[in-house]
């Protein structure tokens, strides 16, 4: 398709617009933690920054517990991630390749399940929580974080295994295979980039976790990247500099993982989501 | 050959259905429990009190002015992000040098942290410091600085501006999904035709985009509603109670004021509520499955 030269140009106006609402935050993020702090206040913002310095990175690493932080965010969001999985592939799988009774009722309980007010549960959670001895421990944070993103996660995979002709796996059974293996060897291979968009919503929804991590988590070595950089907004008389610092590196490990898989997750979305 | 057949669908849904179970309808029903007795701190065991939390909720202003700034919290934010989206979707469905990278990159203020998103526009939109305000006192736009969290209807629109910002992108990319279905042809055809740019518009795209923005709308409208953080980090509910949204008046009154039935009489209420339209839209949503 071709268009006129005044399409191009409301085109690539309304890019821009969209580029500088989503990008020039960022920006204004990244290389204000890279400027003295005399800059970063200055009354008229410098859009590039005529000062470099990593004072504030270096002040964040040697003086907090961010690197404490950010392991354990990594190893939340990691586990949360492939206990998400594990949970979600067969059951998608089920959902839409098999037939049993109730299916449809589950089906939209899951859906339901999205929909839930997350708030709701924070108060009879903490109590069962307490309870089991899991407050202040890292599994906790695992166990929210699977129950949040596993509904979505489900949904996500339908489309992704319903585009499956119906052959492939027929011949694949026919040939005698056990259905564990049918599911293993033929069906995941083939929704593999419907699992990595499954795993970076996964993962997402597990690093950016705020309001459970704040109230389950009470010693200072367990807390994820949102709770810590929360608290280092009320420990410092706002240091703009070690915040936006805490800023940058908190967005590092979401943004290298996005940089391999993200691909697949957008194809994942666009594609499947609202099939 | 006939058992297996019968019991597996059992075994592969089963261990996701009973991890729900535990950790969203079990504690919901703890809530529901919680809500009947009178609870002051969390594990200690209450007296069962009937009816009298809900009682003394609904009769209460704060309630049905919470409620009343969640519903409009709701559908400010369904209309606004959902019109971002669309603007978005409609962009990015050309093609244009760099289309794979903005398609990308664009959900980036989702893939972070909300005390970061909290943290940055705290930043570009305070008094002092700021990026915002002298941009809009060099171009004119306003004389003097504006107070983005100091009054209860600023705040309120600020809020909306952030939280939209945050999830437009994902709300966009799900709505490419609705464009990139329809066929190219169909544009094609009407182009020889020779209907304008505008007609194509109200005649191809957007009934056959419409569906799709059903459903975005009702995902926007329970993404909104949950959202609790962005609001208790910025302004924790105020000023003088303006944005003060029923997931705020929940936690404000299970961990500030300790009264956790009553918290719990609240979230009943607001679950019924949320549920009820989720089970309308959701029946309007669901369709038969494609599998066999």
């Amino acid at each position: 398709m071709r268009r006129p030269p005044r399409w191009n140009l409301a085109l690539g106006a309304v890019l821009l617009l969209l580029a500088a609402l989503v990008a020039l935050p960022f920006w204004f993020v990244l290389t204000g933690s890279i400027k003295v702090p005399a800059e970063i206040i200055a009354r008229t913002p410098t859009i590039v920054p005529e000062s470099f310095t990593l004072q504030h990175y270096a002040k964040l690493l040697a003086a907090s517990d961010y690197p404490v932080y950010m392991l354990n965010s990594l190893v939340v969001a990691t586990i949360s991630t492939a206990i998400t999985l594990i949970l979600a592939i067969p059951s998608a799988y089920a959902f839409f390749r098999m037939s049993f009774r109730g299916r449809e009722t589950l089906y939209r309980a899951i859906l339901l399940a999205y929909a839930f007010p997350s708030i709701v549960i924070l108060i009879p959670l903490f109590g069962i929580f307490a309870k089991l001895g899991l407050i202040d421990s890292r599994l906790a944070l695992v166990l929210v974080n699977v129950a949040f993103a596993l509904p979505f996660a489900i949904w996500l995979l339908r489309s992704f295994f319903a585009g499956i002709p119906v052959e492939i796996e027929e011949a694949a059974r026919l040939d005698g295979g056990p259905p564990f293996t049918v599911l293993r060897r033929i069906m995941i291979p083939l929704v593999a980039p419907g699992i990595a968009a499954v795993a970076v919503f996964a993962f997402v929804t597990a690093w950016t976790e705020y309001v459970f991590a704040s109230v389950m988590i009470l010693s200072d070595a367990k807390r994820t990247v949102p709770v810590g950089f929360s608290g280092i907004i009320g420990q410092y008389q706002i240091d703009w500099g070690l915040l936006l610092a805490g800023a940058s590196l908190s967005i590092l490990p979401v943004v290298i993982l996005f940089a391999f898989v993200g691909r697949w997750f957008v194809a994942g979305l666009t594609e499947g989501a609202v099939k | 050959m006939k058992l297996p057949r019968r019991i597996l669908p059992v075994v592969f849904v089963a261990p996701a259905i009973l991890f729900l179970s535990a950790l969203l309808i079990w504690p919901l029903a703890q809530a529901v429990i919680l809500s009947l007795q009178n609870v002051r701190s969390v594990g200690t065991a209450g007296d069962w009190v009937g009816l009298a939390n809900y009682v003394e909720v609904l009769t209460d202003a704060t309630f049905w002015s919470s409620a009343w700034l969640s519903l409009l919290w709701v559908v400010s934010n369904a209309l606004l992000q959902t019109a971002l989206a669309l603007f978005t979707a409609l962009a990015l469905n050309q093609t244009f040098p760099g289309m794979r990278i903005a398609r990308t990159w664009i959900v980036l203020t989702w893939i972070v942290p909300t005390v970061v998103v909290v943290m940055i526009w705290r930043w570009l939109f305070s008094t002092s410091g700021g990026i915002v305000n002298p941009l809009l006192m060099q171009t004119g736009i306003t004389s003097a600085p504006v107070g983005f969290f100091s009054t209860p209807t600023t705040a309120f629109a600020t809020l909306v501006f952030i939280n939209s910002w945050r999830w437009f992108p994902f709300i966009a990319l799900m709505m490419l999904a609705g464009l990139t279905r329809i066929p190219g042809d169909l544009y094609e055809a009407a182009r020889i035709d020779g209907a304008g740019a505008y007609k194509r518009f109200t005649r191809i795209t957007w009934p056959l985009l419409a569906p799709t923005l059903g459903v975005l709308l009702v995902i926007g409208t329970l993404l909104s509603f949950n959202v609790f953080d962005i609001i208790w980090l910025l302004t924790s509910g105020g000023p003088a109670g303006g944005t003060r949204t029923l997931p705020v008046l929940i936690y404000e009154t299970a961990f500030k004021s300790y009264r956790m039935s009553e918290a719990a009489a609240v979230a009943v209420l607001a679950t019924v509520f949320l549920m009820g339209f989720a089970v309308i839209a959701t029946r309007w949503l669901a369709r038969p499955p494609e599998a066999r």
